[in-house]
């Protein structure tokens, strides 16, 4: 009987552990995470972590040069970054962890639920 | 084995595997724009240039784009700004570019996908055809439309600066977003479609 009770223990343990740690090691490094806020930076893909500056209406520009008779008073460099894509853990890492939590808490549920009744019928209430 | 620790088992291996499963969420896949590698575009008839007008609104029914305009500058490193990654994207027209229906090439520019906030406003945009329409509408209240002449898919670092900012003897238009493969947490391509001017009304 309390072999069991300890292999059972030892079981919900282990488990307990296995969910948790994957669980924060997906959120725990302080790595700059883009934070997709209203006041983005001009050049999101680029410099996700720069800070954000004024509005994409009202940018500070540098003096770039014109073009005296062209159709385009300021030709722009390089190409556009238009697109950002979901490569952070933004919103993932937080998933996981309570997903992690979750079960841990369920495990840990399980677990003393299992020793109480135990117990009892071992006093054989 | 009890009946009880049996369960217990069960239990811990019914959320063992509940855990390991949500702890990778499938990450989005993006199919690289059919890259229409399209002809320049080519001299048609262009309806008469419009006068200046900022525009306000962009309309493209054929991929269901219908979007707020906003204005746009240069980044402090001389690049184009573009707009701000927001869960409501919008367009935003290059304010250094003519107003859409000026002579000239007039640029408007829009994200493709918008980090975790999901599809950009121009997430279709490699799928317009040649003669598909665009509307832009203006502040003044009219709109100019637009007929697709070319769409292509080419690399940033081979961008036609020429060909989308150069000038040109009719009013056009340039709409563009990224595309192609990724590459960290951005996109290898630019996806560029040209179109023309054909007529404008209220």
């Amino acid at each position: 009987m309390r072999r069991t009770v300890l292999s059972a223990m030892t079981l919900a343990c282990t488990a307990v552990l296995a969910t948790t740690v994957p669980a924060f090691a997906d959120d725990a490094t302080p790595a700059p995470r883009r934070t997709p806020a209203a006041s983005a930076s001009p050049v999101p893909s680029e410099a996700p972590t720069r800070k954000p500056t004024a509005a994409a209406q009202a940018p500070r520009e540098e003096p770039a040069k014109k073009r005296d008779r062209g159709q385009v008073a300021v030709v722009p460099k390089g190409a556009p970054n238009t697109g950002v894509t979901d490569e952070s853990s933004g919103s993932s890492g937080t998933e996981s962890a309570l997903i992690g939590g979750g079960a841990a808490a369920v495990l840990a549920a399980g677990g003393a639920a299992v020793l109480v009744v135990r117990r009892r019928r071992a006093t054989g209430a | 084995m009890t009946p009880f620790s049996r369960r217990a088992f069960a239990t811990a291996a019914a959320a063992s595997l509940l855990a390991g499963c949500g702890g990778h969420p499938a990450r989005r896949t993006t199919a690289a724009p059919s890259s229409g590698r399209r002809p320049p575009p080519t001299p048609g008839k262009a309806a008469r240039p419009l006068g200046r007008s900022v525009p306000v609104g962009l309309r493209i029914p054929a991929i269901g784009v219908d979007t707020p305009v906003i204005r746009l500058g240069l980044a402090p490193d001389g690049s184009v700004a573009v707009p701000p990654v927001t869960a409501h994207d919008r367009a935003g027209w290059y304010r250094h570019s003519p107003t859409p229906g000026q002579l000239g090439p007039s640029v408007i520019l829009g994200h493709v996908t918008v980090g975790a906030y999901g599809d950009g406003v121009f997430r279709h945009l490699a799928r317009l055809r040649r003669g598909d329409r665009v509307e832009a509408r203006l502040e003044n209240g009219t709109a100019a439309q637009f007929d697709v002449s070319a769409v292509r898919t080419v690399a940033k670092a081979d961008f036609p600066a020429d060909e989308v900012y150069g000038n040109v003897d009719r009013p056009e238009l340039r709409l563009i977003t990224c595309g192609g493969p990724r590459s960290g947490d951005g996109y290898l391509d630019n996806v560029i479609v040209f179109a023309t001017l054909t007529s404008a009304g209220p």
